[in-house]
């Protein structure tokens, strides 16, 4: 007689991606200096800061890092007395480079392989939140070979190629109820992939005010063939069908970065980026099924992202032939809107504090470490289509090191 | 150069061990901007007087389980960081935890439910279906049937006709005392009252046909309402005491009147017989006509195997139409609807002159109607799948229960200025769905 609806059960969106997901850890001495350093021919990171500036490197070099990060998020409903907090899971943002060219020669090729967006969040199966999200492991790991060269003693520009590998695992709770009273869950799980480029220009006035010109392209990864599990109670499995699939498209943002490098004696310089992250690309999120039911539509979700920014300062101080001291602050604008903040990205402007130091035992091996420290404000926010009512509190949290070898 | 090497390191390692002890330590914090506060009012002992809603009754039934997430026991739980004390409700024994029994959901075919009455850990002490006592001193006073005219019963026999009423006294008390002499004497210091929809619903749910000699089935008249509830509240607040009222839900708002409908019985029809013309229903005027989805048809027509059944199919030729007291045909529908926008005004307009707070169910149920989204939730007014209502149609599930008690808890805070904290609404189940297909 009358068809039982679940469509409300999946109108809610499944995951959104946030400042919170750029994860801007991609090279402990630029991490030192809150991610300044675009303008600076530091080291092999410059790969990812600016291909522009590789060219000026002074030696050839391999290095690998990772920042274990603490996503510290908490959430209280609006009216609520309890406090929730993610469990504490240790997300591995990782950068490995390689640059070499001939000595003395205008040319040098790069490789890069780091995690430019990623997030591991875990409120766990009971929090009240959960009928939004319960988990989501996101990892983008970028491939880029790149090609630099120094047009004149004072100009390099460089640009590579990128492959973006993409990891998800997002699950929520579906508000049906076992005869036990506990609650359905959804999976989604998939691996996609996407192209870009990453493109730099790295200039050195006459006074040594260093200048740089960076544009990360856009990279829409597309998954396909994702599972999608269902755990729901037997009498709804013929509107959950077992064995389905999905496919997505993940818009990850373009970067444009205007940076400048600014040596204040021999041993100090300051550095200034300022980002602009073309985040309004991405405009809904759309989830394709492959079987799909009354109950199992697809969905499409707007997001209506802005565009989000960043201004980041830093110091390197070489304290000593050996010992290096880095410090940094910045701020980031959020892109998401009020009314789109979700507990995947409970994201919202936030304050940049880092500190780093670089140790060069000999003249072939070095060792950088730095701490990163992001103090997301407190937001109040409804999500316009889940209904989440409450204030979210971020702090994020990594330490990191890396060894480099260079010839 | 050796010194030197040594305290680089030893630096590097203090950097190291210092930022994972900080990362460790450091929790975000979340401020309450308002503090802890009971506000103007006091919560120490809480009495919550309604009928069916206010018990916990659910799936046509009252059980264990529905007792204790009655909204009272809800809104009495936050109560208690802001000064609440302890909350007593007449809860059924464990091992008689089904108390009169409930529907439950066995089976869902192609959408079609199939409800089946729960039977085992009954608690019923005798033949006669007398439910178990409870002597104890109770806060939650809810009783399912009871009505704002029958809070009065001259005759108190209503004591003893209504088993969930009669279980909560004395033998002495049986049939010597009415509702509104019961709740009276418990020296509390704030109260909660959610009563009057079943002096319209008990009329409505009998397809506005009022049966001679059933108290249960009438009308009550506006007037008397009025006066009736107002001498509720002069009882509730003699003491001074601070509280709130509810509003009465549209009967509309609720599944047992919107789920059966006659265009989804014609087309049930023409699937199997394409000469299916109309649906025929009798009026409360006794006038035969075809049915439109503004006439209500109650939900158990549903499973009565009367539709379409008999050589002249039942509900499909007018010399065979469905009977009056199936039908809340759309004359009674407004008629119905005059009475609870009636009773409403008379509840807030006493309400607002003894400066109680109220929780405007009426308006709360009508956006619940259209949909809301709480907390990552969709809850809407539809049978079985719109979360809120239990399987009798008119009755919250403990998820619709813990909705209701943050509209009393916001009331509430909004009026007197207290903090009460909300329920968090993803603890509390919707309809449970049979595991097997």
């Amino acid at each position: 007689m009358k068809k039982i609806l679940l469509s409300v059960l999946l109108s809610a969106p499944l995951w959104v991606l946030g400042q919170g997901f750029q994860v801007n850890l991609q090279g402990q001495k630029q991490i030192g200096m809150a991610g300044a350093g675009s303008a600076l021919a530091l080291d092999e990171a410059s790969v990812f800061y600016n291909p522009g500036a590789v060219s000026f490197l002074e030696k050839n070099s391999v290095s690998a890092g990772v920042n274990p990060l603490l996503f510290k998020s908490a959430f209280k409903q609006t009216g609520s007395n309890v406090t929730e907090n993610v469990k504490n899971k240790i997300a591995p943002p990782f950068e490995f480079y390689a640059v070499w060219g001939p000595k003395s020669n205008k040319w040098k090729l790069g490789l890069g392989v780091y995690t430019p967006f990623g997030g591991l969040v875990d409120w766990g199966n009971d929090w009240s939140g959960r009928y939004a999200l319960t988990s989501l492991n996101l990892k983008a790991i970028y491939f880029q070979p790149t090609l630099s060269i120094k047009i004149t003693d004072r100009i390099g520009i460089g640009a590579g190629f990128v492959y973006n590998h993409g990891d998800v695992n997002l699950q929520r709770a579906l508000p049906v109820n076992f005869p036990d009273g506990r609650s359905g869950h959804a999976t989604l799980e998939g691996t996609g992939k996407g192209y870009g480029w990453n493109a730099g220009l790295y200039i050195k006035t006459l006074s040594n005010i260093s200048f740089a010109l960076v544009h990360k392209s856009k990279v829409i990864t597309k998954l396909d063939n994702g599972t999608a599990e269902f755990d729901v109670p037997g009498s709804l499995r013929s509107s959950f069908p077992a064995g389905n699939t999905f496919s997505a498209e993940l818009p990850l943002p373009s970067t444009t970065s205007l940076g400048v490098g600014i040596p204040l004696s021999q041993s100090t310089t300051l550095a200034f980026d300022a980002s602009w992250v073309q985040w309004h690309i991405y405009q809904d999120l759309s989830f394709d099924y492959a079987s799909n039911t009354p109950a199992l539509a697809d969905t499409k979700s707007a997001r209506n992202y802005r565009d989000g920014s960043s201004f980041k300062l830093g110091i390197n101080h070489q304290a000593s032939e050996k010992l290096a001291l880095r410090a940094g602050v910045g701020y980031a604008l959020s892109p998401v809107q009020d009314g789109y903040v979700t507990p995947e990205a409970p994201d919202a402007d936030r304050y940049i504090l880092s500190a780093g130091l670089g140790y060069t035992p000999t003249r072939h091996f070095e060792v950088n470490a730095s701490f990163f420290f992001e103090d997301v404000k407190s937001r109040k926010q409804r999500n316009i289509e889940t209904g989440l009512d409450g204030t979210f509190k971020t702090l994020v949290y990594a330490p990191g090191i890396s060894l480099t070898y260079k010839w | 150069m050796v010194g030197e090497f040594k305290m680089k390191k030893y630096i590097l390692n203090s950097f190291i061990a210092a930022a994972i002890l900080f990362a460790a330590a450091c929790k975000p914090e979340i401020e309450t901007p308002a503090g802890t506060t009971a506000g103007q009012a006091n919560f120490s002992k809480y009495i919550a007087v309604g009928n069916s809603l206010t018990s916990g009754y659910a799936d046509g039934g009252l059980y264990l389980e529905g007792q204790k997430v009655a909204y009272p026991n809800l809104i009495a739980a936050k109560m208690s960081s802001v000064g609440g004390g302890a909350f007593t409700s007449p809860f059924f024994n464990e091992d008689r935890s089904n108390g009169s029994g409930y529907l439950s959901l066995s089976a869902l075919v192609n959408g079609s439910p199939t409800l089946t009455q729960v039977t085992d850990k009954l608690a019923y002490r005798d033949a006669a279906k007398h439910l178990d006592k409870y002597s104890s001193e109770i806060q939650n006073l809810g009783i399912p049937g009871m009505r704002v005219d029958l809070s009065f019963d001259p005759t108190l026999t209503f004591s003893a006709a209504n088993p969930f009423f009669e279980r909560l006294l004395t033998d002495a008390q049986v049939g010597k005392t009415n509702y509104f002499q019961y709740i009276q004497g418990r020296n509390h210091t704030f109260f909660s009252i959610w009563l009057g929809n079943n002096d319209v619903l008990g009329y409505a749910l009998n397809g506005a046909v009022t049966v001679p000699g059933d108290p249960t089935t009438v009308l009550t008249d506006k007037v008397t309402f009025s006066s009736l509830y107002a001498n509720l509240l002069n009882a509730l607040t003699a003491g001074g005491q601070k509280g709130i009222v509810a509003t009465i839900p549209d009967v509309t708002a609720i599944p047992y009147f919107n789920t059966v409908k006659p265009s989804l019985l014609l087309a049930a029809a023409k699937a199997s017989n394409p000469a299916a013309q109309a649906v025929f229903i009798q009026t409360g005027t006794g006038a035969v006509r075809v049915a439109t989805d503004e006439d209500l048809i109650r939900l158990p027509f549903q499973s009565a195997g009367l539709f379409g059944q008999g050589t002249i199919p039942y509900g499909l030729h007018p010399l065979n139409p469905i009977a009056n007291s199936w039908v809340l045909d759309k004359d009674e529908v407004i008629k119905v609807k005059d009475y609870v926008n009636s009773y409403n005004s008379s509840i807030k307009s006493i309400a607002t002159s003894k400066g109680l707070a109220i929780a405007d169910t009426y308006a709360y149920f009508n956006q619940v109607k259209a949909g809301v989204v709480v907390q990552g939730i969709g809850i809407n007014a539809a049978f079985i799948s719109g979360g809120a209502f239990s399987l009798d149609g008119i009755h919250l599930t403990p998820r619709g229960n813990a909705v209701i008690a943050n509209v009393f808890i916001d009331a509430i805070n909004a009026k007197y200025g207290s903090t009460i904290p909300t329920v968090d609404v993803t603890q509390y189940r919707g309809v449970k769905f049979p595991d097997s297909k």
